[in-house]
């Protein structure tokens, strides 16, 4: 039997069952040591708008409770891989609760433009499947993207916003079909209201930014543990 | 109105929108390396590695086949 799992979080014993899991599952917790993975009993999932709907629900649903840390969609595994996904990076995952305790994600859409950036090269022709793939890759694999321009962005946000932003992802706009660039913050759940209104100050002083807020969202983006995660999955 | 209370009335106030409830749980969220089965339309799609690489079960599998024989 497999387990669809929707998140990892500390110090949770119950689900209230208020909230269906995918395919109307019920969800419940499974303890590995100190972690509680929120899983539902399930085969396949079907990839549709109710199931990733039901996902980003169960996670939501947690977040005045603990912070979870969501899977991706579509996450599934038996028992026997969870356990030792989790025993096997035990010390990655404790440090990523711990970074993330208390933290929810923040993400802000902007227009801007770097004054330093050169055209890019345009793609050599390619169907729609493909193009879909590249565009993800890019935003997947935001290190392709020049530093330069991130750091550019990075130094324009923490004018306001430095003081209340604990980690900040930037995924730079890679096309002109898909110009916005998105920055991703974590930040303290207290201090999500500060975030709201330094953000407002920041669209008055520079309105080219066009800035666009989001949030709260559990934080999907600050989710990966890196490099530790192939350790414990071989 | 305490802090908690102030972040639960923050949680159940925000109006996400449909789209990009479903960018954050598609692309982003923790992966476990190895093999991730989902189906769309009862076609099987497999999601390898710790980004993404999606393809048909029939391409994966051939993949795997070739880094078998090398």
């Amino acid at each position: 039997m497999k387990l669809y799992a929707y998140c990892l979080c500390a110090g949770l014993d119950s689900f209230d069952n208020s909230v269906s899991g995918v395919s109307g599952a019920t969800v419940r917790v499974l303890k590995i040591e100190d972690v509680s993975v929120l899983v539902s009993d399930c085969e396949v999932v079907a990839a549709t708008q109710e199931n990733m709907l039901a996902h980003a629900a169960v996670v939501r649903s947690v977040c005045t409770r603990t912070t979870p840390v969501p899977f991706r969609f579509g996450t599934l595994a038996t028992e026997p891989q969870f356990r030792s996904f989790i025993t096997g990076n035990k010390v990655a995952i404790a440090n990523k609760l711990a970074h993330l305790a208390g933290c929810v994600e923040m993400d802000l859409k902007t227009v801007w433009q770097s004054s330093n950036s050169a055209p890019a090269l345009p793609d050599p022709p390619a169907g729609p499947g493909t193009a879909f793939l590249r565009e993800k890759r890019r935003e997947l694999l935001g290190d392709e993207s020049p530093a330069a321009q991130r750091a550019e962005l990075s130094g324009l946000l923490s004018e306001e916003l430095g003081d209340l932003v604990k980690e900040e992802k930037i995924s730079l706009g890679a096309s002109e079909k898909s110009p916005a660039t998105k920055v991703f913050h974590l930040v303290e759940a207290s201090k999500i209201k500060a975030y709201r209104e330094k953000v407002q100050k920041l669209r008055e002083k520079r309105p080219e930014l066009q800035l666009e807020v989001s949030g709260p969202w559990p934080p999907y983006s600050f989710a990966n543990i890196e490099l530790e995660l192939s350790h414990g999955s071989e | 109105m305490s802090d908690v209370d102030l972040i639960i009335d923050e949680w159940e106030s925000t109006d996400v929108s449909l789209l990009e409830t479903l960018d954050h749980v598609l692309s982003r969220g923790l992966v476990i390396a190895g093999e991730i089965t989902i189906s769309v339309a009862d076609i099987d799609l497999i999601f390898v590695g710790l980004n993404v690489l999606v393809s048909s079960v029939e391409t994966a599998h051939e993949v795997l086949r070739r880094r078998e024989t090398e």
